[in-house]
């Protein structure tokens, strides 16, 4: 009784991860104590350069979730990629509430909504590893070498992706 | 299907026979908080979601959460066909999902004589261990046996009902009080009754019990509890007046404005939500609720601004929380940045070099720790107790007041 909503939701979605996680995700809060920080690994897409790679990320949940949404950064670097800040957070439509929108482009289908989910956001991540959005570059380096020199892209990427796995 | 995880969702029935109960229970899940409805409410989209839910969604966005359509509170309406479809299901479900689980472990044994199966209905409904011993073939059970926890259901409730109508003397109850007179009398009793309770009421069967004899007569159309609270345009409204809105109301006062606001929404949310209860809860519970709200949420919650990026955009950005809060992060960032400049050795993107080589050791740990979990879950103690929500989050800057607003 105690517990608050989003407390119960988040053990509620942690749950439904374990017993049934889509395919190449991994999601579950980082310590027992605290279900508001919690740690991802996503596999990078097959038939990308992303291939292979493994992606540890951090999501964090504001107090009202899932009112707002979480906050994602990966944390192992390694992710050169046009929506993911060279710090490694992550901006996607998904993340973002319907309230305000910085980049003055996203629909407010694709953004954040209290029906959306870890899991949801967590595919949204995978397929944007896919399939960048150079609308909004956060990595505006990585958008033009993405844009211009689709082979160098590539090649940097699969580059991070076997420096990540330690290779 | 570990037993640790004692939270009970859609989850539950795969691995199970009856694997495809899972969308069923799902849909009788709101999509807000995953959890049963909880007095289910309509939108005018036609969308169901938990009174309290939708009315805390709406207070924020003002749309509807599945469609984005825009909504108002004074537009929803209870929804009681989900309401005892939820009912049913959840007085059901723990049978059931025994009888699945017992028969996904292959207790229930595949070819059984019919008359087996028999004596163990009638010997137990719900018993678990020995109806493995019985064995009975899986489908048939589960079929057979899914009218039966409902039959005790109706049974129960008619119990309750009967024993609210007791007698068969021709006379009716009081809807405030219960006491029992004739049906002439009730109107002239209604404009003097004290609304205390009868002895009827005296049998104490713990809370369920006791606010179901409560309405059971009804579908409590006759007594309402007080009225909804209405909205406020909290932008014409004094500081003072809101303070004195939110005492008259019963509720804490303290704090600036836009702490006032947050919590007055909070609690007409509480209130309005209660207000479509079946099973009004009371004001002492209600304020407990408040009261985790202002606990993880409210004036006695951490600084949540320090996650949320998304708040660098508005304007009330508060520049010297973000900047505490992130302090390390800063300090990591300058000292990288003096490093670089010594160095002078790489030119182009060197940011993303240096990133991997120093956070790998994060990631190296993370993914161990994470990988444990699964194996061993237990409920985490953040779950049991409000205590730890408050504390774990970075520093409090309490119901600081803001300039801007």
């Amino acid at each position: 009784m105690a517990s608050t909503v989003a407390q119960k939701r988040l053990f509620t979605e942690y749950k439904n991860l374990a017993t049934n996680p889509p395919e190449g995700i991994t999601a579950g809060p980082v310590s027992e104590d605290d279900l508001f920080l919690w740690e991802a690994l996503i596999q990078g897409p097959e038939e990308t350069p992303f291939e292979g790679g493994v992606f540890a990320a951090e999501l964090k949940f504001p107090r009202d979730y899932p009112l707002s949404p979480p906050t994602m950064k990966f944390v192992g670097g390694g992710v050169w990629h046009p929506n993911v800040y060279p710090n490694g957070t992550v901006c996607i439509s998904i993340l973002h509430p319907p309230g305000d929108d910085p980049n003055h482009y996203e629909h407010a289908s694709e953004r954040w909504s209290p029906i959306q989910s870890v899991e949801k956001i967590l595919i949204s991540v995978m397929s944007m590893l896919a399939e960048p959005n150079d609308e909004s570059p956060a990595n505006i380096e990585a958008a033009k070498m993405w844009r211009e020199r689709k082979s160098e892209y590539d090649r940097k990427v699969r580059e991070e992706v076997r420096k990540g796995l330690g290779l | 299907m570990d037993p640790s995880f004692d939270l009970p969702d859609s989850t539950d029935w795969l691995n199970t026979p009856l694997s495809l109960l899972a969308p069923l229970e799902s849909s009788l899940r709101c999509q807000v908080c995953k959890d049963f409805f909880n007095n289910p409410v309509i939108t005018s989209c036609s969308h169901t979601f938990c009174s309290l839910c939708i009315r805390r969604c709406l207070s924020k966005e003002g749309k509807c959460p599945a469609c984005r359509t825009s909504d108002q509170e004074l537009k929803l309406r209870r929804n009681w066909a989900v309401q005892e479809f939820v009912e049913a299901f959840t007085n059901a479900r723990p049978g059931v999902l025994d009888l699945a689980k017992k028969a996904a472990r292959g207790d229930v044994g595949l070819e059984q004589p019919a008359s087996k199966k028999r004596k163990v209905e009638h010997g137990e409904d719900r018993e678990s261990d020995s109806v493995g011993a019985d064995g009975v073939r899986t489908r048939s059970r589960s079929r057979r046996l899914d009218p039966q926890p409902e039959t005790g259901i109706v049974e129960a409730v008619e119990d309750s009902q009967d024993e609210d109508f007791i007698p068969e003397d021709g006379l009716v109850a009081c809807p405030i009080c219960n006491k029992r007179m004739k049906n002439e009398a009730v109107f002239r009793h209604l404009d003097a009754c004290t609304g205390s309770a009868s002895p009827n009421k005296s049998r104490n069967l713990g809370p369920l019990q006791v606010s179901q004899t409560s309405r059971s007569p009804g579908n409590n159309t006759t007594e309402k509890p007080p009225g909804r609270l209405p909205t406020l345009n909290y932008s014409i409204l004094k500081e003072g007046v809101l303070r004195r809105k939110l005492r008259d109301l019963g509720i804490p006062d303290w704090g600036a404005k836009q702490l006032l606001q947050k919590r007055h929404t909070e609690w007409m949310n509480l209130w309005n939500a209660n207000c479509d209860s079946k099973t009004p809860k009371s004001m002492k519970d209600l304020l407990r609720e408040l009261d985790i709200w202002e606990r993880t949420q409210g004036g006695h919650a951490a600084a949540a601004s320090a996650f949320a990026p998304p708040s660098v955009m508005r304007k009330e950005f508060d520049k010297e929380a973000w900047s505490a809060t992130h302090d390390d992060d800063f300090k990591r960032l300058i000292a990288k940045a003096r490093k670089k400049s010594e160095e002078q050795v790489r030119t182009t993107i060197p940011k993303m070099e240096e990133l991997p080589s120093e956070s790998s050791k994060a990631a190296a740990d993370g993914p161990v720790t994470n990988g444990d979990k699964p194996e061993s879950p237990r409920l985490p103690s953040a779950f049991l107790g409000p205590a730890e929500v408050a504390s774990n989050s970075a520093p409090s800057l309490g119901p600081s007041p803001n300039p801007e607003m």
